[in-house]
C-alpha cells in the first residue's frame, strides 16, 4: 500500500515538475517572439525613415520612365495604404457593437452534517451564465441566468438583466434586475461562488434568504463622486421592492403601489488599496402573501454598514444590517440585527495558492417579530462559526473545504457540518 | 598619503560619474511611456489617476470621450511594468480581477491586449480616447507623451520603469 502510495507522489511530483518546465519554456518562447515584433517594427522604421531620405536626395526635375511612378506617387500610395490599415486595425481595436461576452461559473459539492433528518452526498451547485454586451460607447447590457438542480428538473432563473446608459463617470442609469445594493456581498459576488472566498455566503444575504431583500427590479443610477483620493461613489435605486413572497423580487409586477427605493455611497481611498467601506438605506412597504392575521403591512427601513479590505494579505469583510419593522395595523416597531466578519489571509508559500479563512456570523430577532417569525417568512436567530481553508487550483478553478459549527434556537442542538466544494469559471 | 587619498577621491568621483550616466541612459531605455491621442487635453496624470483608469474605475475622459485601454500582451516588458507599478497585481490576480469586475458590471471587457509597441501606438494614434504604455526607446511622432507624477520618461523621479 505504501509503496503505490509513494509512487503516485513520485508521478504527482513528476507531472507537476514538467508541466511546470513546459509552462516556463512556453513563456520564455512568447517573450522572445514579442521582443522580434518589436525588433522588426523598429526595423521597418528604420528602413522608412532611410527611403524618405533618399527620396528627398532626388534630384529635381530629372525626368523619369512613364511607367515608373513618381516618388511622390508612391508616398501618396503607401500613405493612404497605411492610413486604411491604421483606421481597420483601429477599428478592430475600437470593437464591434454589440459584441456579446459570455462566462460560465459553476460548482460540485458534498456536505455532510449531525442535522437530524439530513443525509450526506454529493450536489451539484449552481450553474450559472453572465453576458456582458457593450450595445455602443454608452450603452451596455448585463444578464445573469441560473440553473439550479431540484429533485426531478432543474429551474432556470433570470438572477440580473441590466440595461445600462452612461453619460459619464459621475452619472450611469440603469433599468432591470439587480443584486439589491444594500450589501456589499450582495454586489461583489453575485452567483459566481468562485469569486468568493467561501463555499457559503453569509446567512444574512443567503439566496432565498428573508433577512435582506436579495433581488430588486427597476432602476438605479449610480457613478463616482468628485471627491479626490477619497474615491467616493454612490448607487440610488427605485424599484418594487419585496414581492408577497419577501425572499423574492416583485418580477411580474409590485404587490402594492408603494416603490421601494434603496441608496448607498461607498469610498474606496486611494491611500489603502482594495479597502471599500459603506453604508446603505432602503426603504419599502411589505405586504406579505399569505397575509398574517388581521392583514397587517409592515413598513420597512434598513439601514446597513460594510468595510471590505479585499488584499488577500489580510483578507477583511464585515457588514451589519438592521432591519427596522412597523406594523402599520397597530405602530408597533421591531429591530432585527445581523452581522458578519469574515478574515482571510492568502498564505505565501508554494505560488500563494492555499488561503485558509474563518468567518463568525450573528442573527438575533425578537420573539415577537411577526413578520419573521411567521412560518411562512421565518428568519431565525443564529450564531454560527466556519472555517476553511481554499487552495486555487489554477487561475480559474479552486477547491474549498469548511468546516461549519452554527446554533440557531436556544432549545435547537447545535449543527456541525463538513462541506466540500470545487469552484470555478469558464 | 594625501596625494593617494586625492588620487582615489578623484578615481571614486569618476566611476561615480561614469556609472550615474549609464544609470540615466539605461533608464531611460527602460522606461515605459505612458501615451494618449495627440488631441486629449491631458497632459499630466498622477500614480492614483493612472491606476483609476487602467482598473477601470475611471472610465471617461469626459462625458463624450470614453477611456479605452490598450495594454501590451502577456510576455511583455511594458505589461510587467504596468502590472507591478499600476495594477500591484501578479498575471493571475490581473485574470481574476477582470473576471470578477465584469461579473459585477463594472465593465463589458478587460483592456485590449496588443501584440507589439506598434500596434499600441497606431490604436493610439488614431482612437481619440485611447491610452497605452509603450518603451520610451520606441516613442514616434503623433502620439502625445503624457507626464506622471509631473515627469517624464527619462526624468529623475519617473515612476514608470
Amino acid at each position: 500500500m505504501s509503496r503505490h502510495i509513494s509512487f503516485l507522489t513520485v508521478l504527482l511530483l513528476a507531472s507537476a515538475f514538467t508541466n511546470a518546465q513546459t509552462t516556463g519554456g512556453q513563456s520564455d518562447d512568447v517573450k522572445a517572439l514579442l521582443q522580434r515584433i518589436d525588433q522588426l517594427e523598429q526595423r521597418v522604421a528604420e528602413l522608412e525613415a532611410g527611403k524618405n531620405n533618399s527620396t528627398a536626395h532626388l534630384p529635381d526635375g530629372k525626368a523619369q520612365d512613364a511607367q515608373t511612378p513618381t516618388a511622390q506617387a508612391v508616398e501618396e500610395r503607401l500613405s493612404t495604404q497605411m492610413h486604411d490599415e491604421h483606421m481597420q486595425n483601429a477599428k478592430d481595436v475600437e470593437g464591434h457593437f454589440p459584441s456579446m461576452q459570455l462566462r460560465g461559473f459553476g460548482d460540485v459539492d458534498f456536505s455532510a452534517t449531525d442535522e437530524k433528518g439530513t443525509t450526506s452526498g454529493f450536489t451539484l451547485g449552481q450553474f450559472v451564465l453572465h453576458i456582458a454586451s457593450p450595445l455602443s460607447k454608452k450603452v451596455a447590457y448585463f444578464g445573469e441566468l441560473s440553473f439550479t438542480a431540484q429533485p426531478t428538473s432543474y429551474t432556470a432563473d433570470v438572477e440580473r438583466s441590466i440595461i445600462r446608459y452612461s453619460y459619464n463617470d459621475h452619472f450611469k442609469l440603469s433599468f432591470g434586475r439587480y443584486h439589491t445594493p444594500i450589501n456589499y456581498w450582495n454586489t461583489a459576488f453575485h452567483h459566481g461562488l468562485w469569486l468568493q472566498t467561501t463555499i457559503s455566503r453569509p446567512e444574512m444575504i443567503r439566496f432565498g434568504g428573508r433577512f435582506l431583500p436579495v433581488h430588486f427590479l427597476g432602476m438605479l443610477t449610480e457613478g463616482n463622486i468628485p471627491s479626490g483620493s477619497l474615491g467616493l461613489g454612490y448607487e440610488i435605486g427605485l424599484g418594487n421592492g419585496r414581492a408577497g413572497t419577501i425572499s423574492r423580487a416583485g418580477d411580474n409586477g409590485d404587490v402594492n403601489s408603494n416603490r421601494a427605493w434603496v441608496g448607498r455611497i461607498f469610498a474606496r481611498p486611494t491611500a489603502v488599496r482594495d479597502l471599500q467601506i459603506g453604508g446603505a438605506f432602503y426603504r419599502d412597504k411589505i405586504t406579505p402573501i399569505p397575509a398574517l392575521t388581521g392583514t397587517p403591512s409592515f413598513g420597512e427601513w434598513i439601514s446597513s454598514a460594510q468595510i471590505a479590505w479585499t488584499h488577500e494579505t489580510p483578507e477583511l469583510i464585515s457588514e451589519f444590517a438592521n432591519v427596522h419593522h412597523r406594523n402599520n395595523l397597530t405602530g408597533t416597531i421591531y429591530n432585527s440585527q445581523a452581522y458578519y466578519i469574515q478574515l482571510a489571509y492568502r498564505l505565501p508559500w508554494e505560488a500563494r495558492k492555499w488561503k485558509p479563512y474563518y468567518r463568525f456570523e450573528y442573527t438575533h430577532v425578537p420573539a415577537s417579530e411577526p413578520l419573521f417569525s411567521a412560518p411562512a417568512f421565518e428568519v431565525t436567530d443564529l450564531v454560527g462559526s466556519t472555517a476553511g481553508v481554499r487552495f486555487d487550483i489554477t487561475d480559474f478553478a479552486a477547491f474549498k473545504w469548511e468546516y461549519r459549527h452554527t446554533k440557531h434556537r436556544p432549545t435547537d442542538p447545535p449543527v456541525n457540518g463538513v462541506f466540500v466544494q470545487t469552484a470555478f469559471t469558464f | 598619503m594625501t596625494r593617494t587619498a586625492t588620487i582615489w577621491l578623484r578615481f571614486a568621483i569618476a566611476a561615480m560619474a561614469l556609472a550615474g550616466v549609464t544609470l540615466s541612459f539605461a533608464q531611460t531605455a527602460q522606461d515605459i511611456a505612458v501615451i494618449v491621442h495627440p488631441k486629449n487635453t491631458v497632459d499630466n496624470l498622477t500614480m492614483a489617476d493612472l491606476a483609476k483608469i487602467f482598473r477601470g474605475e475611471r472610465q471617461y475622459w469626459r462625458s463624450n470621450l470614453p477611456v479605452l485601454v490598450l495594454l501590451r500582451t502577456s510576455g511583455s516588458h511594458e505589461r510587467e511594468v504596468v502590472l507591478r507599478n499600476v495594477f500591484h497585481m501578479s498575471e493571475s490576480e490581473y485574470k481574476q480581477y477582470w473576471v470578477s469586475k465584469i461579473m459585477r458590471a463594472e465593465a463589458t471587457s478587460p483592456p485590449t491586449d496588443l501584440y507589439s509597441n506598434g500596434m499600441a501606438k497606431e490604436g493610439v494614434a488614431s482612437i481619440p480616447g485611447s491610452i497605452a504604455c509603450i518603451s520610451a526607446a520606441d516613442l514616434r511622432p503623433g502620439v502625445k507623451v503624457v507626464r506622471i507624477n509631473g515627469h517624464l520618461p527619462g526624468e529623475p523621479g519617473y515612476p514608470l520603469h
